[in-house]
């Protein structure tokens, strides 16, 4: 299997490299889909100069990024187009590691409990077979490789990519069951765009049913794992807090990146949800609505981990979607890390619903948000409430395709234990519904 | 004859310019333009011609078609006295009188290719006048009913003005509602300021003709021009009789004035110093011979420390010191402590991760 991954890196630094080189480079930059004011390259290039100048580089608001970013490409600020194909490969390979591991417990979870006799009799076909799960990590790989939000994000160099690095590398850590390491690389997600910490839940879970500890509040054992995976998450967190303070030796970044991103102060047109409320909020209100938005990212954890406790990396991958979507300044970039994980879930295909008219309504979405940008800001001719309507419909998209991906889940689950073909209690044919 | 040669000199300037501003548009704010119109005509009359006069009135009156009397303004009631006429030439007429124009008049701003009649071209030795009227309120004045000019901005329109030489000394009268807060912020030197009312009162118009049927001046340009009317360009008239003009009983408000920051006692201005344009001519048959330290004039001490500076002409930075004064790049790098930090906790990990036996591999 690495050859056909060699390949298919060989071809995504080929399209990079490509695309850098060519005039779209800085076009793309520009994009407001691609570059948020938390993520864009022409900030943190503004930062180190202004270092450079001698003055702290979080005054004025300008850049929005972590000294740890300020670190690396104080060094490789020359090499930063290499860096950046670079992580997206890591990405990529990190992906494949994982999933790879992560079919092989799926698989293995599922002899168990076919040999328990915990699934029904007809679900024959439901079963996957390692056949069909050979190539989902190619997949995934390529999923994220070539997605074209992924190679924009690329070229215009955001830092989004970076957080995906990290992120891949969590979930990697994960499934290799190494607590230590996922915990340094949450904090370090964390550390980096703070939502990440909603993905504690999911990773907790994965690595408790790893080491057999059941999820029951009452256990000690359980308490007591959840305490160590805690501790050491926090204690990385402020040991990298506390090094980002001794590089300029103030905690400036702390409002800077963390302040930024709670209380949203920019109101830059972005692909989320934040811009146009905030525009037009009274001050009166903005507090109240900026807390009930934040909250909204980190509300579904817990239901979800009620909900999702026995498939914790299906409950990862909602969370990340949810972060993606509901986060104060998302970006493609963030998009495309769920959307590469679609192909683990894509045995679930024959029970979604909607596939169809969503996947119209993303790429119909992507395709208009330069268009209204442009009608927009140049024409003149249409205003900030066309470039918002695609904004909500590609969210609604994005929304209705996780639940749609959610609701499959749980029917493909009900109808392992219940059978395929269920019948009411006279005999008829019963519909499942999702109450 | 020394003492009237010194005489010659007590004023510094050489030339006169006059910039008048009306801000309000409209037909009832007809007094407005009236005002302008009469000052210009005095300002006219004593001497500073057209090229040296940028007039700017924001609503035509004279032509406007609920003028019952088209092409005449009037400024007295019963139609006494026609301010318009064939002679007057508007700079900036209409949508031009603007904070932007008007800011760009008083520092010099202008685009190349403004004509010359709307351009202030005025010199270190230039007395300007400037007057302004129109509707205001505290700290600002309203131009065109949809834009403001605030004190602050206008004060720093005249420190421009100052740093660039623009002046030698700046008169401002202004007469709107308490226009005294449009000169509480000036800090240059060399500027006398004049307002019809005090912050927190209105300045009042005068009277209403009944066959025009609007108010056809303010109180105290009223009372102003009635003073002007006695002055001509060889009167001795100076500063303190103007300060009187329009007391409390005639004007309601109470006129302000500002002279802080003038370096002159206002008893030895003239008022032809700003309203006219006096030209020192004085034909003698004697020779006179001029003392080289004609330093008498300057017989009041500075009293702030930028009064030695103003005096002389273009006291600037040495250009050498331009040259040198860019940032040196001085290099950031992360500090030691960060670094060393930074691989040890790196190196931690992937030990601990790893365990110890790689160690020796590596070694």
């Amino acid at each position: 299997m690495a050859a056909p991954l060699v390949l298919v890196v060989l071809a995504a630094v080929t399209v990079r490299a490509a695309l850098f080189r060519s005039s779209l480079a800085a076009f793309i930059s520009e994009r407001v889909e691609v570059a948020s004011p938390l993520s864009a390259w022409k900030r943190v290039v503004e930062g180190l100069a202004l270092l450079d100048l001698g003055v702290s580089p979080y005054s004025g608001a300008v850049f929005h990024e972590t000294p740890l970013i300020i670190y690396l490409f104080h060094f490789l600020i020359e090499y930063a187009e290499l860096v950046f194909m670079i992580t997206d490969v890591l990405t990529a390979v990190a992906l494949y590691l994982a999933i790879q591991d992560f079919n092989k417990v799926v698989f293995k979870k599922q002899k168990l409990l076919i040999e328990l006799d915990k699934y029904a009799s007809d679900v024959a076909e439901l079963i996957r077979t390692p056949m069909e799960m050979h190539y989902i990590p190619l997949k995934v790989a390529l999923f994220y490789l070539l997605n074209p939000y992924t190679v924009m994000s690329c070229v215009a160099k955001s830092t989004c990519s970076i957080n995906n690095t990290v992120i891949a590398f969590f979930i990697l850590a994960t499934i290799k069951g190494s607590a230590f390491l996922s915990a340094i690389f949450l904090a370090l997600a964390t550390y980096q765009s703070l939502y990440p910490v909603t993905l504690f839940a999911p990773a907790l879970l994965y690595l408790l049913q790893r080491q057999f500890i059941p999820v029951k509040l009452k256990s000690k054992s359980f308490w007591l794992y959840t305490l160590q995976y805690g501790a050491l998450y926090l204690c990385s967190l402020v040991v990298i807090i506390c090094l980002s303070f001794f590089l300029l030796n103030s905690w400036d970044f702390i409002p800077s990146v963390y302040g930024f991103i709670l209380s949203v102060p920019d109101l830059t047109p972005n692909i989320g949800l934040f811009w146009y409320f905030f525009a037009e909020m009274f001050e009166h209100f903005s507090l109240f609505f900026v807390c009930v938005f934040q909250i909204n990212v980190f509300f579904y954890t817990i239901p979800l981990a009620v909900k999702l406790k026995e498939h914790p990396m299906f409950f990862m991958f909602v969370q990340l979607a949810i972060i993606s979507i509901f986060k104060s300044y998302p970006t493609v970039g963030d998009v495309a890390l769920y959307m590469a994980l679609l192909p683990v879930w894509s045995h679930l295909y024959r029970f979604l619903q909607n596939i169809f008219m969503l996947s119209c309504v993303l790429v119909v979405c992507s395709l208009l948000f330069p268009v209204l940008w442009h009608l927009w800001i140049y024409a003149g001719s249409a205003n900030s409430n066309f470039y918002y309507a695609i904004t909500l419909t590609f969210n609604i998209g994005q929304i209705l395709l996780i639940s749609d991906y959610f609701y499959a889940f749980l029917r493909r689950e009900y109808y392992l234990t219940h059978g395929l073909y269920l019948q009411k209690q006279d005999g008829t044919e019963a519909m499942l519904v999702l109450k | 004859f020394q003492d009237q040669a010194e005489q010659f000199f007590r004023s510094s300037h050489t030339n006169n310019w006059a910039v008048l501003v009306c801000t309000s548009r409209f037909w009832f704010n007809y007094r407005h333009v009236a005002n302008t119109l009469s000052v210009y005509r005095s300002v006219k009359r004593l001497g500073i011609p057209d090229s040296h006069i940028v007039l700017m009135l924001a609503d035509d009156m004279a032509c406007n078609p609920r003028n019952p009397k088209p092409a005449t303004v009037f400024s007295h009631k019963n139609m006494e006295l026609n301010v318009y006429g064939d002679d007057v030439e508007v700079d900036y007429r209409s949508y031009e009188v603007t904070v932007e124009n008007f800011l760009r008049v008083l520092t010099g701003r202008i685009p190349p290719s403004t004509p010359r009649s709307k351009r202030l071209l005025s010199d270190d030795r230039s007395n300007i006048l400037i007057y302004m009227t129109g509707h205001g309120g505290n700290g600002f004045l309203k131009f065109q009913d949809s834009e403001e000019i605030t004190n602050v901005e206008l004060a720093d329109a005249f420190e421009q003005m100052w740093q660039k030489r623009r002046y030698n000394e700046l008169l401002f009268i202004i007469d709107t509602c308490q226009g005294a807060s449009m000169y509480e912020r000036f800090y240059s030197p060399n500027i006398m300021a004049l307002a019809s009312s005090q912050v927190g009162e209105d300045s009042l118009s005068h009277q209403p003709d009944l066959g025009i049927g609007v108010h056809l001046m303010d109180r105290y340009t009223f009372y102003v021009l009635e003073f002007l009317e006695e002055i001509h360009p060889a009167s001795q008239t100076n500063m303190n009789d103007l300060f009187q003009v329009c007391p409390k009983s005639l004007c309601v408000s109470t006129p302000g004035h500002r002279t802080d920051l003038f370096q002159r006692d206002p008893q030895n201005v003239l008022i032809t110093d700003f309203f006219g344009s006096v030209r020192k001519v004085e034909i003698t048959a004697e020779t006179i011979s001029l003392d080289p330290n004609l330093t008498t004039f300057e017989s009041k001490p500075p009293k702030e420390e930028l009064a030695a500076e103003p005096l002389k002409y273009a006291e600037q930075l040495p250009v050498a010191q331009i040259i040198h004064q860019k940032p040196k790049q001085k290099d950031w790098h992360p500090p030691g402590g960060f670094i060393l930090g930074l691989w040890a906790l790196i190196i931690m990990v992937f030990f601990k991760s790893y365990g110890i036996k790689h160690m020796k591999h590596i070694f």
